[in-house]
């Protein structure tokens, strides 16, 4: 019978054919920058990676996770099965028939994966990924057929040559997509790719229930800085783009992308798949770029990304809101990815676009991306009698005031929250006028070299006073202060205000009253959402004084970003619509007459939305406004500071 | 732009100083000169400072992507215009860029003239670009109030203030700002003896003069008195025909001067 | 404020005042003129006045209406004759070489002139003001602000913009007066210039900036604004505006001198002429007068038309260039440019802070909007309550009014 000596033949030659695709591949990731990984450990935390971590951003899409697990399940088990089988003939029931309820799982599975695919919404992609389904079923039911004999049930020989035939072509196109198109770029390649890529994920942090979310540090003195072409990527970073299944979840996620602006977190990741192999994007079969079209972009591995493979404007549409990331079911870090090429075209071209430039040069001048005096940082809290550092040297509580001393509008949340604390008796001091800008800004728009500056400069100061916690009503000022400048020294213990309010209010330090008016939603701040996972402790706020939530459809981890992150507003890439007009739609839809936030910059941009639209407060601002004087602890204190406000 | 590869051009710069902050930095002008020397002959422009080598603002000028930047070592007290005359005196090149006044010291803007005057050579003063070098000859745009301009020809070699209308500097990158060969020449240094004398102070706020009224009759007298004060803001000109809204704005404009 | 109509005493004081550049346009007088032809003419738009109801009339008495019509002898009765300051014999002269834009003093002339008799009052010997003034000019009330004598040099060879030549005469007065002090104005207008190039060639080292001066010491501002430097008084100076009180107790004599030996040099420097820059290519953060776009902008044509007739640059809030009426260079404030125009006008703009940010430095606001409680109407200077449309088809009028009239006028 000819599949009695082809089927070994064609499986030796595919799995060798195989191995030689996986050592090709994994040379391409080698190109990339040496990242040291624990090796060992990391292939052993693989499979409950896999199993937990993985699954448990896919299952939140039932059925596609539902179809996952059947067919991949019964791939990896049909292959073993089919190796121990069929290559090396071992001839027992005990095998077959496992192989062909494995078979048939798989095919349940791949039934499932046809009928989403029958009218597949715009986010995924097409091209072989439209052949993958009928691949999984040929390969399901060809192998369930050629074990049949196996398992017993069928004489061997049964059919005759034109069976073995369509047999045989079934076993070349099901073992030529699923196992050598594994290693040689078929769609099949995710399996691979995403194993490893667990295994030796750059933030092990984030499996088991962790998070990792700072950016990590640029070393200055190397030859150049940022990432110019793909192969001055971490070589775990090449390998996680490999990763990628074009689902478009981050796709369908993306406020840049929605809002008609020239990036695509999907397209990117392949990009940079088109750039660590070579070629074009002639064949990429999902959305393109908004406004850019597919088939002129063209990379190698030694080529710089940014001239031919992607558009800077791409780079620096993105407001790095992590919702790419926080969708990707493969776990690529798509912010990394984009800022390090970000930090080259700063750092290394001198190529930050819109108001980007000036505003680094402001911020090396004056410590603040507006260029005002660094002197005036405490005009705003000139009635309010804030105790600072340099006098005190120590308080329970440093308040970290942010750039939003200088702004009008930020002010009004400083106030706020300062007559909240003054209201609990919290022993509090801010830095003054030796506070700088956090460095947020400077590090999204990739000048590591003026973020690394301020946060030295920052940390030298802090670290002359004693405190216990530092709070901020600053996303941005809170994820850095938190996450980003333990690299540098400064490890705080550090609060965001809605938390520390939240704790206050527990503590029965202060009381908040019901507030008063309509609906009420709340917007999630990127940087507080899913850099920090802070998505209760303002809800509670709120319903504690009394309101309850129109909550938007993209809320806590789906939030929409406000379009503030990451200096988009600074390097402003035109698009086709605003994504602070699109997140106020988002509002409406619930019929909320006012939006609380927790930020200044949502705040900002928000209220640049064109009226009339719902009104938008922090929620400093609404739980000084709900705050119920206490009048047993210290009245007279209180209505001093109450009438400072009124001042103000 | 000028079609200059072949030309020497030399374009000087001093250290800036931030108007809020005091810090140093690269300067507006000295900057613009320095685009401007990039625009008409890429990297082989030279930049020359005289001053201090460890100076780090010098960097954000190597920053714009300069190979080398030459430095005159100089104290802090000598004439660095006495050296930059000797240096170009030396080296003569066809154009000398320079900014129209220093934001730093004294600020007196004359480094451009003693050059000049020095070097026997045409200066050429507030210049917004060079549109043209042809048979040594020069097109050059000067800068005038609100955005106007003057052409004017000059023969090559020249030296040239650039004005804040000149394109504005590229950005300053900091990888090869930090990479750029800065150059130190020892220099012969001659002490700036008048300067020395000089004292200097944070400056002090200049009272807005007021609008004095020497009135000469009783008439004049009694308006000066009733005159309401102009621009005390906010006149608010509501429910009034449109001809007359527009002849108040139209007054306004006449009277800034605004209207040619 | 009010919404009852004054009489404009600037206009009548204008139309008063001889001298004031504008005297011109507001003077009834200027309706009759003679054309090119030799004939008489009438400008029908440079006739009458604005009534106190704000309406235009015409007073065909040829007496009343405001202090239009009244002639000069009747008014020179009512003014006091100032002392006149004569100078005989002086022992040294302090030379003033004048801006005189446009033919007259600026105000900074006369700033430099009244230091000038400060650095001679209460000196030893007697010095003289001599000014220099290069080129044919208007100016007729040199004796109120303090020439003593007057060196007027005119000639072709002063035509155009000609710094080399100037600063070959000047080292020729220096040669022929010597004077004790030379004096300029810092300024754009060429004082700060001459100044400059004659203090290289004389080799002086000059104050610059000079804001406090006497005979001993001067202040000038120095590191870029932020720093003052005391120094010894020198022999040249650039002053500031404001240095000193301009003269007006006294009358001077005007006294002709004239130089010896007139240099004439070949200009290095080639004067190609002006070049001719539309108003609306001039950048946004050049400008001095921009016609701002907002949403409250519904015929954008119009908008175009205005700022044409105005001669104004054309500049937008961010939701006009969203909504891609303008072009993106035309936006203005945070993420656009930050403009310094001396007049702007936000039609349709509700004052955003973003929007705010980029107006910081703008002398006078006018907004026209119809919301009078908006932060645009807060920050502005005039603002007018009312349908953005309907304002600028009547400045459109006015415009094209006054252009016409100027135009006849000048014929
Ligand atoms: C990060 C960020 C950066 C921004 N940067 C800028 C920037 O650089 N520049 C900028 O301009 N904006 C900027 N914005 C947007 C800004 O917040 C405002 O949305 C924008 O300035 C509003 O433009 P507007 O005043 O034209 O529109 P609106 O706010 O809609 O105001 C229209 C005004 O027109 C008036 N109006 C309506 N009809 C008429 C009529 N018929 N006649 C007269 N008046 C009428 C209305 O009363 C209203 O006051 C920014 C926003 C953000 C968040
Ligand atoms: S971080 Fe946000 S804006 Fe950037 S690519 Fe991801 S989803 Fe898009
Ligand atoms: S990057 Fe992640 S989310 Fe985006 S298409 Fe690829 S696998 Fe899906």
């Amino acid at each position: 019978m000819i599949l009695d000596w082809l089927l070994p033949v064609l499986l030796l030659s595919v799995l060798a054919l195989a191995l030689i695709g996986a050592i090709r591949r994994i040379s391409l990731w080698r190109a990339g920058q040496p990242s040291p990984v624990d090796f060992f450990g990391g292939l052993k935390a693989m499979p409950r990676r896999y199993l937990v971590d993985l699954h448990h951003v896919v299952e939140r899409d039932k059925y596609m996770s539902n179809t996952h697990v059947a067919t991949a399940g019964g791939f990896v088990l049909s292959l073993v099965l089919i190796i121990l089988v069929h290559l090396f003939g071992i001839e027992s029931k005990w095998l077959a028939w496992p192989l062909l309820a494995s078979s048939v799982l798989m095919f349940v599975g791949a039934t499932f994966v046809y009928k989403r695919r029958k009218n597949p919404p715009s986010r995924l992609s097409k091209g072989p990924w439209m052949r993958l389904p009928k691949s999984l079923l040929v390969f399901s039911v060809t192998f369930f057929l050629v074990t049949l004999p196996a398992a017993g049930v069928l004489p061997q020989g049964f059919g005759g040559w034109v069976l073995a035939l369509i047999l045989a072509a079934g076993v070349v196109w099901g073992l030529g997509e699923m196992v050598f198109g594994m290693t040689w770029g078929g769609p099949m390649k995710h399996a691979f790719a995403g194993a490893l890529h667990l295994a030796f994920h750059r933030r092990p942090e984030r499996f088991g229930g962790g998070r990792s979310t700072g950016l990590k540090p640029v070393d200055l003195d190397a030859p150049v800085l940022g990432v110019q072409k793909p192969s001055d990527f971490k070589w775990n970073q090449l390998l996680g783009f490999d990763a990628c299944v074009q689902c478009g979840k981050c796709e369908a996620m993306c406020p840049a992308f929605a809002a008609g602006q020239p990036l695509n977190p999907k397209k990117l990741i392949q990009d940079m798949v088109i750039g660590l192999a070579g070629g074009t994007d002639a064949k990429f079969a999902g959305s393109p770029y908004p406004g850019i079209e597919l088939g002129n972009a063209k990379g190698g591995p030694d080529s710089t990304i940014t001239e031919g493979l992607v558009n800077p404007d791409t780079l620096w549409s993105c407001t790095t809101c992590r919702a790419c990331v926080e969708e990707c079911p493969m776990m690529i870090e798509h912010v990394d990815a984009i800022v390090d090429m970000r930090r080259f075209l700063t750092l290394e071209k001198g190529n930050t676009p819109g108001k980007g430039a000036e505003t680094l040069d402001n911020l090396i001048a004056t410590d603040n991306p507006n260029g005002y005096e660094p002197g005036s940082r405490m005009n705003w809290a000139a009635d309010q009698n804030l105790r600072v550092m340099s006098e005190v040297k120590e308080a329970d509580v440093l308040f970290w005031v942010s750039d939003g001393a200088f702004d009008m509008r930020s002010q009004r949340i400083l106030r706020s929250f300062v007559k909240l604390l003054k209201a609990a008796n919290v022993d509090f001091a801010v830095l003054g006028d030796e506070e700088r800008d956090s460095g947020d800004v400077a590090r999204r728009l990739g000048d590591d070299a003026t973020f690394q500056s301020l946060a030295k400069r920052n940390i030298a100061v802090m670290n002359k006073y004693r405190f216990k916690r530092i709070v901020t009503t600053d996303p941005h000022a809170f994820h850095v202060l938190k996450n980003e400048y333990k690299d540098f020294g400064g490890d705080y213990e550090v609060l965001h205000h809605t938390t520390f309010i939240n704790e206050l209010v527990k503590d029965g330090r202060i009381k908040l009253g019901g507030h008063k008016g309509g609906t009420v939603t709340y917007h999630d701040p990127c940087y507080l959402g899913r850099y920090n996972g802070e998505y209760d402790s303002p809800r509670e706020l709120l319903s504690a004084m009394g309101i309850q939530l129109a909550e938007m459809e993209r809320s806590g981890f789906r939030s929409r970003c406000c379009g503030g992150g990451g200096g988009a507003p600074i390097t402003d890439i035109p698009g086709e619509r605003r994504i602070a007009d699109m997140r106020i739609e988002d509002a409406r839809a619930t019929g909320a007459e006012l939006v609380a936030v927790g930020c200044q910059q949502c705040t900002a941009m928000l209220e640049g939305v064109v009226e009339p639209r719902p009104e938008i407060k922090d929620i400093a601002e609404l739980a000084a406004d709900a705050l119920v004087e206490a009048d047993d602890s210290q009245p007279a204190r209180t209505r001093r500071d109450e009438l400072a406000v009124e001042v103000a | 732009m000028a079609n200059a590869e072949h030309l020497k051009i030399v374009a000087l710069v001093s250290v800036g100083q931030h108007p809020k902050s005091g810090r140093a930095r690269r300067a507006e002008q000295d900057a613009r000169a320095v685009e401007l020397g990039l625009n008409l002959c890429g990297e082989k422009v030279q930049v020359l400072h005289a001053g201090d080598v460890a100076e780090e603002s010098l960097r954000s000028y190597a920053g714009m992507g300069l190979k080398q930047l030459r430095v005159l070592q100089q104290a802090a007290g000598a004439d660095a215009s006495v050296a930059l005359g000797d240096y170009l005196s030396e080296h003569l090149p066809d154009i000398v860029l320079t900014g129209v006044r220093a934001e730093s010291g004294e600020s007196s803007g004359m480094t451009p003239y003693l050059l000049a005057e020095k070097l026997g050579w045409p200066l050429v003063t507030r210049i917004a670009d060079i549109a043209r070098i042809e048979n040594g000859e020069a097109e050059i745009l000067q800068a005038l109030p609100r955005g106007q301009r003057r052409a004017i020809r000059v023969r090559l070699p020249f030296v040239a203030s650039v004005d804040n209308a000149a394109a504005a500097p590229r950005q300053s990158a900091y990888g090869p700002g930090r990479r750029a060969e800065l150059e130190n020449l020892p220099w012969v240094e001659t002490a700036d003896e008048v300067r020395a004398a000089f004292e200097e102070a944070p400056a002090r706020k200049r009272p807005k003069r007021l609008k004095m009224v020497k009135a000469k009759t009783a008439a004049e007298r009694f308006k000066a008195a009733t005159a309401k004060s102009q621009g005390g803001g906010g006149r608010v000109i509501k429910d009034q025909p449109p001809h007359e809204q527009a002849q108040a704005i139209f007054d306004l404009l006449l009277e800034e001067g605004v209207l040619r | 404020m009010s919404d009852i109509i004054r009489r404009d005493p600037r206009a009548e004081w204008i139309a008063r005042n001889r001298l004031h550049p504008l005297h011109a346009e507001m003077a009834a007088p200027a309706a009759e003129t003679r054309g090119p032809s030799g004939l008489i003419r009438k400008n029908p738009h440079a006739v009458g006045f604005i009534g106190p109801n704000g309406i235009k009339r015409i007073d065909r008495s040829g007496g009343s209406g405001a202090a239009v019509g009244i002639r000069r002898g009747a008014r020179s009765a009512q003014q006091v004759e100032l002392p006149l300051h004569t100078v005989e014999n002086p022992d040294y002269y302090v030379v003033a070489v004048l801006d005189m834009v446009g033919g007259r003093l600026t105000s900074h002339d006369k700033d430099v002139l009244g230091q000038a008799h400060k650095l001679i009052r209460g000196g030893d010997g007697s010095g003289a003001v001599l000014a220099v003034v290069f080129g044919e000019h208007k100016e007729e009330a040199f004796d109120k602000a303090g020439v003593d004598r007057l060196l007027h040099l005119t000639g072709s060879e002063f035509d155009g913009y000609c710094p080399e030549q100037k600063v070959a005469c000047l080292a020729e007065v220096e040669k022929q007066y010597q004077p004790r002090y030379w004096l300029f104005p810092d300024s754009i207008n060429g004082g700060n210039e001459l100044g400059c190039r004659l203090a290289a060639r004389l080799g002086e080292r000059p104050a610059t900036q000079a804001w406090q001066v006497d005979r001993d010491t001067s202040v000038c501002r120095g590191g870029g604004g932020l720093s003052d430097i005391t120094r010894d008084t020198p022999r040249l100076l650039l002053l500031a505006e404001e240095c000193a009180d301009p003269i007006d107790e006294t009358r001077h004599q005007v006294l002709a001198l004239e130089l010896d030996r007139k240099p004439r040099i070949i200009n290095r420097l080639q004067d190609c002429g002006q070049v001719a820059v539309d108003p609306n290519s001039v950048s946004l953060a050049e400008a001095e007068f921009i016609l701002s776009a907002g949403n409250g902008i519904h015929d954008w044509d119009q908008f175009h038309q205005a700022a044409e007739a105005l001669g104004a640059t054309e500049g937008a809030s961010r939701v006009a260039v969203d909504d891609g009426f303008m072009p993106r260079f035309r936006q203005v404030g945070a993420t656009g440019t930050w403009v310094t125009a001396r007049v702007y006008v936000a039609v349709g703009i509700s004052g955003a802070v973003q929007h705010m940010q980029g107006i910081g430095q703008c002398d006078k606001v006018v907004a026209i909007n119809t919301d009078a409680g908006c932060d645009m109407v807060k920050r502005a200077d005039l603002s007018i309550i009312g349908d953005s449309q309907k304002v600028l088809a009547q400045l459109i009028e006015l415009a094209r009014d006054y252009r016409e009239g100027g135009a006849e006028n000048a014929a």
